[in-house]
């Protein structure tokens, strides 16, 4: 009965209505016109870039799931999302967990794509070599994603190409913890030949993948190949070196020194969201959350913290809190996200020494992090002493950034230092709505 | 019936024109009131035609009639009364007032019917009983006056939005307001509003001045809207405003008023020694020493002990008693060929809270010109400007101006040690706030059309119009070095200028014929295009000289953004209806709508609608049943769509730019393509039953409904892990089924006491019938999920507190011994199980009184102030604390449902919890309305015609369980989110005076 009404509009007024009816979107372009050149391209990875630094990811949710965790920093906003971390009773449907997820797998679609687009692309603008180098910066940061992927939740699904219809990529089941770093190491291994050894702190070169890989090895205790790579950027002295003081990395609006290997820059027209979480009201942030008081007194023992305490002040009286400046410039949300420094690769090395047995190698590659921050010289001599002055410097030198829980999870002493038994706990869960959403994805047990 | 229409069809084609033709005379008469007096502006109408005429200042009217013709006299205010033309040519009819609404004239969709012939189920309101609550909006003012239309204000300002649902939700993604229609203008009802004011957005119906309003007809059931095809889904209310009378004495109303506004109740909060105390208790509850209790002496590191701690009172300071005022001056006649309404009015309200004020300005002109007796031209304007100062009014701590009031611990001081603003919890020094907040914007809007009608026979008119509904959104935020927002930037500053142009081209086509003395069929035909094209523009500054430099020109740091986009609709329509002796009432309608946001071969649209009625009142075996005047039941079924309020490019996939890198260019796909997208469709069926008693002394309706959307446009979330969140689909079937009734009556007549009630009361049941994913709300303590209501709450439920540990005890849902999110259960709607209103007005010798109550019952609210108020410790010092914390656990034995205060375990850490899931029921005392005429007697020694004084008061009182000061409330104008309560102002109590005069 119905399709009969279907006759109704005036057949003559049709092909009139046809053109009024076609109306283009002007803010957005159809898909059949994202990467079609080089300049496309290259406006592709600029986006790579920025689903990398976005709020979801490195831009502040990311990390904050690791520091949040790591038992040092303490809530002090109104959110539930960081009470649920700071008090390790995270839920399914937590929201920073949520985001995070999200924030991953949308760099890795991005990576994806220009995977899947860049080598067919016939625009002479677009030089082989420049090709080969957009492939290896999408293969290095795929590489990253699934890293943080497989640290914070263990294995995930691997989707290796991009999505054009909801169909694609589905019925994905999870890859084991093994099989999803095995991709990191595919993908760190394909990137590498693919990329020129410049050195670019705000984008991924060869050294950067030898970076990442210097830390793909230590989370998979292969010590010696984690030394070999670390060797590699501390050797470069004269591109990359400790910043001294502490706080010649980050202080005085400080961006892109010698002390970073991989940072993400933001500019008024991208912007990192950490500031708003860690300054106080009067320096226009909400201080969600803030160091706490056993944080505070190790960053302020000059034997513990030295001149680290940089990365902490304190408010006006009668408040006195203490608040994290590692993310305070002006304009507001220009601070770097730090994803790699030469510090951890020092103390990446030193650990990978220390298991192999160089523990002098070892103790000199720890004195030379501790030797910047103007505390004194440690003296450990057995490797447990070392590796638990490693840890120890690691809670100090990178409090603020992506460090303390996967650290403390990847070597084993999560229920030592934190006294969380429950092993079930030391993975993420996987976001509730994701599991309502994919029939192939399994949760996390515990949760 | 199928052979009456039949026939009908035959005769209208061999004969209708033929019978127009016939020799015709003049009549000639004076319409009077009961009282005698003549009446002018009465319309007089030849039966089933378009030929009439008014009457002039003495109740006169000539027309062109043959004998025994019927003309059908009518006039607002009075019964509307049909006289047969005899043999002579004078007519003297006198006009009774009319006892209740049975037998006023309807507006339905391009048209007008006597309410004795509806069909449809249409519910009228009269502009002049709603106008006295002193609200932005007319959609507020119809709260509770109309059966089956829910409206509901989020906040205690004036200006901002409403939740407005005509029988349900039907829509999750696409839109739940109804379709707006001014003078036959399709109007804007989504706020341009960019610049955020924290979840709120401004109601752009508040660009309408009440006063203009004549009257506002809602249409509610298929038949009744699908004429209106793909945007009535959600019923459809048709605005008319007031216009001149032809062959009128020039006449000058005046109405002023003024008045004030200020908040009944405010939250209960804990001094600074019980808020000591509270959190001394939790910290040792933690099991942490009570040596190192934070409230401990100064002198031991602390912060001194509760009794030490002092209490300020930062409510008090946040709100006022606000001031209202409404001019309106209209000028309104009309000669043989000419009417005109020219108005012009003003009206200002200031918010109880402070910085918030709404005002506007408007003029409005209404215009009609018979060119010759067949040829008519017309327009109708309204043009306004409202004027908003905004404050942050919601969710979100920084700029927040009742958060910072509500929410910042009462024992923290307002200044530094050093004498500078304290500033506390992420919030801004509320004084900075009062003092600084520079929010305002300016909402230019013009609605108008102009139309030319040719009358080709005396029963066939052709209507063409163009219409414009034109809105500039004007705002500008300045945020300087003494707030949060502009501390570290140095000031910032943002301008937003957002445009919105709606441009309507519609075609009619209307043909009305009555054959023999039976049989009346009436065939409309049309066609419209439609336009809408919006831009927005927007720039930020930051840096600036001083805070003496506000406007962006002088900010050192600048970024800036444009934007445009546009859909287009296409659509055809038709009706026919029959009715055969006023007996049997038949009508179907077709419409069939294109929208540019569906992708070829998905974008038609065709919505159909077919009714009955039968006039039981007319037959022979009720025709001697007096005490009935009345009896009518009827029955239709119609299909109608839903694209609004969807993107514009839905069934795209697309790439967005701005995704930069530094400084760099940068762009991301941000949605799937799906071409498949079509409308969204709801199905309804509606039985109703009219009844009139004792001479419509009386009058019932009452209505069942049921319907049913499909291929609901939902944004179904995809597994993120490819790379997008949702994509664009018809997923999913909601229903809403409900009874309405409303009965008006006038209970007492006699020796000048008038007394009338009016009582509507609505029942609709709402059920997500299929959905293949659970869907959270912009809030997602709110859950959308196969089996539930909408705005079912999702939540974590509170079986007791443990009497021997204080400890709250969860409901462990699937009994696996740990809560965690498999134990969340949905628990209670924030949809309303009843709601309705009762007016009694009463009228004795010039006095008159109205008391008008709206209520809703079984409607939950989430009060999210309580959950920051009871958080038993957890957040210490950045959130302040209510009374109803003191009524924790303390000791073994305690029965209460507020667990003992800790900052570990379950306790206070587990959200969102059934604890604070509210019964949102209500009585309010809408408005009470006391006025007094003076009599005609001394005015017209000043020449006056008419003079009225009255007071008005509303919100007066309010009967309600919840425990916040207003359960009608929600923090976000965001749809999916209902009866949610945080950081927003309650509804004002007001009360003022006014004069109405008429020269």
């Amino acid at each position: 009965m119905r399709n009969t009404f279907k006759l109704i509009p005036f057949l003559l007024l049709f092909t009139g209505c046809q053109k009024f009816l076609d109306v283009q979107p002007e803010l957005q372009v159809d898909e059949s016109q994202a990467i079609t050149n080089a300049s496309t391209a290259e406006a592709a990875v600029n986006g790579l870039y920025n689903r990398l630094g976005s709020d979801g990811y490195y831009g502040s949710n990311y990390p904050s799931l690791s520091y949040l965790s790591g038992g040092d920093i303490q809530w002090t906003g109104s959110q539930s999302a960081p009470q649920e971390i700071t008090s390790r009773k995270l839920t399914a449907d937590n929201g920073y967990v949520g985001s995070a997820w999200q924030a991953i797998y949308r760099t890795i679609l991005q990576a994806n794509y220009l995977l899947e687009t860049v080598p067919a692309l016939t625009d002479p603008q677009l030089t082989a070599d420049r090709k080969a180098q957009i492939q290896g910066e999408a293969y290095a940061l795929r590489a990253l994603s699934y890293f943080d992927l497989v640290r914070g939740w263990g294995g995930v699904q691997l989707i290796l190409k991009p999505t054009y219809t909801p169909s694609d990529n589905t019925g994905i089941t999870r890859s084991s913890v093994d099989d999803t770093y095995a991709q990191v190491l595919k993908d760190l291994t394909a990137a590498e030949p693919l990329l020129g050894t410049t050195t670019n702190r705000n984008k991924v070169t060869r050294k950067t993948v030898w970076a990442l890989r210097s830390r793909y090895h230590l989370y998979r205790q292969e010590w010696e190949q984690a030394e070999t790579y670390a060797s590699k950027l501390i050797d470069d002295a004269t591109n990359y070196k400790l910043a001294k003081p502490y706080n010649a990395f980050f202080a005085n609006n400080a961006a892109a020194t010698s002390e970073s290997i991989f940072e993400i820059a933001y500019t008024n027209s991208f912007k990192n969201g950490h500031y708003n979480w860690w300054l106080p009201p009067a320096l226009s942030g909400r201080r969600e959350w803030a160091p706490n008081a056993n944080l505070v007194t190790l960053l302020n023992n000059p034997n513990v913290g030295g001149n680290r305490k940089e990365l902490i002040a304190q408010t006006a009286p009668p408040g006195n809190l203490w608040y994290g400046k590692l993310y305070y410039r002006t304009p507001l949300g220009t601070d770097p996200a730090y994803v790699i420094r030469i510090a951890e690769l020092y103390l990446i090395r030193a650990e990978a020494r220390a298991q192999l047995g160089k523990t002098t190698t070892a103790l000199a590659d720890l004195n030379a992090v501790r030797d910047r921050a103007g505390v004194p010289l440690a003296q450990a001599s057995t490797k447990d002493a070392l590796l638990l002055a490693i840890e120890a410097e690691r809670q100090v030198e990178f409090p603020f950034e992506t460090d303390r829980w996967f650290n403390l999870v990847r070597t084993g002493r999560v229920a030592a230092v934190l006294g969380i038994t429950d092993a079930n706990k030391y993975v993420l869960p996987i976001p509730n709505s994701e599991i309502l959403a994919d029939k192939a994805l399994t949760q996390n047990k515990g949760y | 019936m199928q052979k009456l229409l039949f026939a009908g069809v035959i005769w209208l084609l061999s004969y209708g024109g033929l019978l127009a033709q016939s020799t015709a005379s003049h009549v000639s008469g004076t319409i009077r009131t009961n009282t005698g007096e003549p009446l002018p502006g009465a319309n007089v109408v030849l039966k089933n035609q378009t030929k009439g005429a008014t009457t002039d200042a003495e109740g006169h009217f000539t027309l062109e009639a043959r004998a025994g013709d019927e003309v059908v006299i009518s006039a607002i205010g009075y019964q509307t009364t049909p006289v047969k033309i005899g043999s002579t040519s004078t007519l003297t009819v006198t006009l009774q007032e009319s006892a209740s609404q049975l037998s006023e004239v309807v507006v339905v969709g391009y048209g007008t019917q006597d309410r004795k012939n509806l069909v449809g189920s249409v519910s009228q309101v009269n502009a002049e009983e709603i106008k006295n609550r002193p609200v932005a909006s007319f959609d507020q003012q119809l709260q509770g006056r109309a059966a089956g239309v829910q409206v509901a204000a989020n906040t205690g300002v004036p200006g901002d939005g409403i939740f407005f649902r005509i029988r349900g939700t039907t829509s999750i993604n696409a839109s739940n307001d109804p379709l707006y229609v001014v003078d036959g203008v399709f109007v804007n009802n989504l706020s341009l509003q960019k610049i955020t004011t924290q979840g709120q957005s401004n109601n752009p119906l508040a660009d309408i001045n009440p006063a203009d309003i004549e009257s506002i007809s809602i249409l509610k059931d298929a038949e009744a809207t699908a004429i209106y095809g793909a945007r009535a889904a959600n019923g459809v209310v048709l605005i008319t405003t007031k216009r001149g009378s032809y062959n009128s004495k020039t006449k000058v109303t005046l109405n002023a008023s003024v008045g004030q506004a200020w908040a009944p109740k405010l939250w209960d909060l804990v001094t600074g020694p019980e808020h000591a105390t509270i959190i001394n208790e939790a910290w040792v509850n933690d099991g942490k020493p009570a040596a190192t209790r934070p409230f401990r002496p100064v002198s031991e590191g602390g912060r001194g002990l509760p009794e030490e701690q002092p209490t300020y009172d930062r409510l008090s300071d946040i709100f006022r008693t606000g001031a209202l005022q409404n001019y309106d001056v209209a000028v309104s006649g009309g000669t043989k060929q000419t009417r005109f309404y020219l108005g012009g009015g003003y009206t200002s309200q200031q918010a109880t809270l402070r910085t918030n004020d709404f005002s506007r300005a408007s003029f409005k002109l209404n215009l009609d010109q018979d060119i010759t007796d067949k040829i008519r031209i017309g327009t109708s304007n309204i043009f306004s400007q409202s004027n908003r100062t905004n404050a942050r009014v919601g969710d979100g701590p920084q700029g927040g101006i009742l958060q910072a009031a509500l929410h910042t611990p009462t024992y923290l001081p307002k200044f530094n040690t050093d004498g500078t603003y304290a500033k506390w919890a992420g919030f801004d020094n509320l004084d900075v706030l009062i003092n600084n907040t520079d929010m305002h914007s300016t909402s230019t809007r013009y609605i108008g059309n102009i139309y030319g009608e040719y009358d080709i026979l005396s029963n066939l008119k052709f209507r063409s119009s163009w219409s414009i509904d034109y809105n500039d959104y004007n705002e500008y935020e300045y945020w300087n070095t003494l707030t949060n927002r502009g501390s570290a930037s140095k000031g910032l500053a943002t301008s937003s200028v957002s445009k919105n142009t709606i441009w309507i081209n519609e075609q009619t086509l209307s043909y009305r014929q009555t054959f023999g003395s039976l049989h009346t069929v009436g065939v409309l035909a049309g066609n419209t295009f439609q336009g809408n094209v919006s831009t927005q523009t927007l720039a930020q500054g930051t840096n600036f000289p001083s805070d003496a430099f506000k406007q962006i020109a002088s900010a050192s740091v600048t970024t800036s953004s444009s934007n445009r986009n546009q859909y287009n609709l296409a659509s055809f329509f038709g009706r026919i209806d029959y009715n055969f002796a006023r007996k049997y009432f038949f009508e179907a309608s077709l419409r069939a709508d294109a929208s540019s946001k569906f992708a070829q071969g998905h974008r038609w649209g065709y919505f159909p609608s077919a009714g009955v009625a039968w006039q039981l009142k007319q037959e022979n075996f009720l025709r001697d049943a007096t005490f009935l005047s009345d009896l009518k039941i009827r029955a239709s079924v119609g299909w109608t769509g839903n694209q609004n309020g969807i993107d514009n490019y839905a069934s795209r996939g697309l790439w967005g730019g701005g995704n930069n890198y530094q400084d760099n260019p940068g762009t991301v796909p941000v949605q799937l393509a799906n071409p498949e997208l079509k409308w969204e469709t709801t199905r309804q069926t509606n039985v109703g039953l009219n009844v009139g008693l004792f001479n419509n002394r009386i009058g019932l309706e009452i209505n069942a409904y049921s319907k049913y959307t499909y291929d609901l446009l939902l944004q179904v979330p995809l597994a993120q892990s490819s790379g997008f969140a949702s994509i664009y689909r018809n997923d999913g079937e909601i229903s809403n089924r409900g009874l309405e009734f409303a009965i008006n009556s006038l209970n007492f007549n006699k020796s000048g006491f008038q007394w009338n009630t009016s009582f509507n009361i609505a029942s609709n049941v709402n059920r997500i019938e299929r959905l293949s994913i659970p869907v959270d709300a912009s809030y997602a303590t709110e859950r959308m999920a196969e089996g539930q209501p909408f705005h079912a709450f999702f939540v974590y439920k509170q079986l007791y507190v443990d009497p021997k540990t204080g400890d709250a005890v969860y409901e462990d849902v699937n009994k696996d011994g740990q809560i965690t999110v498999a134990d969340k259960q949905f628990y209670g709607s924030a949809l309303p199980k009843l709601f309705g209103g009762l007016n009694n007005t009463f009228s004795y010798k010039g006095f008159d009184l109205s008391v008008f109550f709206n209520f809703s019952s079984g409607n939950k609210v989430f009060n999210n102030n309580r959950f920051f108020h009871e958080s038993g410790g957890t957040r210490d010092d950045r959130r302040a604390i209510n009374k109803n914390q003191l009524n924790r656990w303390q000791k073994e034995g305690d029965i209460t449902d507020v667990p003992r205060v800790m900052t570990i375990g379950n306790n206070y850490n587990l959200s969102p919890t059934s604890r604070f899931v509210e019964d949102g029921s209500f009585i309010r005392l809408n408005s009470v309305v006391f006025g007094y005429t003076i009599p005609k007697a001394i005015l017209s020694k000043v020449g006056i015609s008419s003079a009225r004084v009255y007071y008005n008061g509303s919100n007066l009182w309010l009967v309600s369980k919840y425990q916040g000061p207003d359960p009608e409330v929600n923090v976000t104008g965001n749809p999916t989110t209902q009866g949610y309560d945080l950081g927003t102002p309650p509804q004002p109590r007001t009360a003022q005076f006014g004069l109405n005069l008429t020269l």
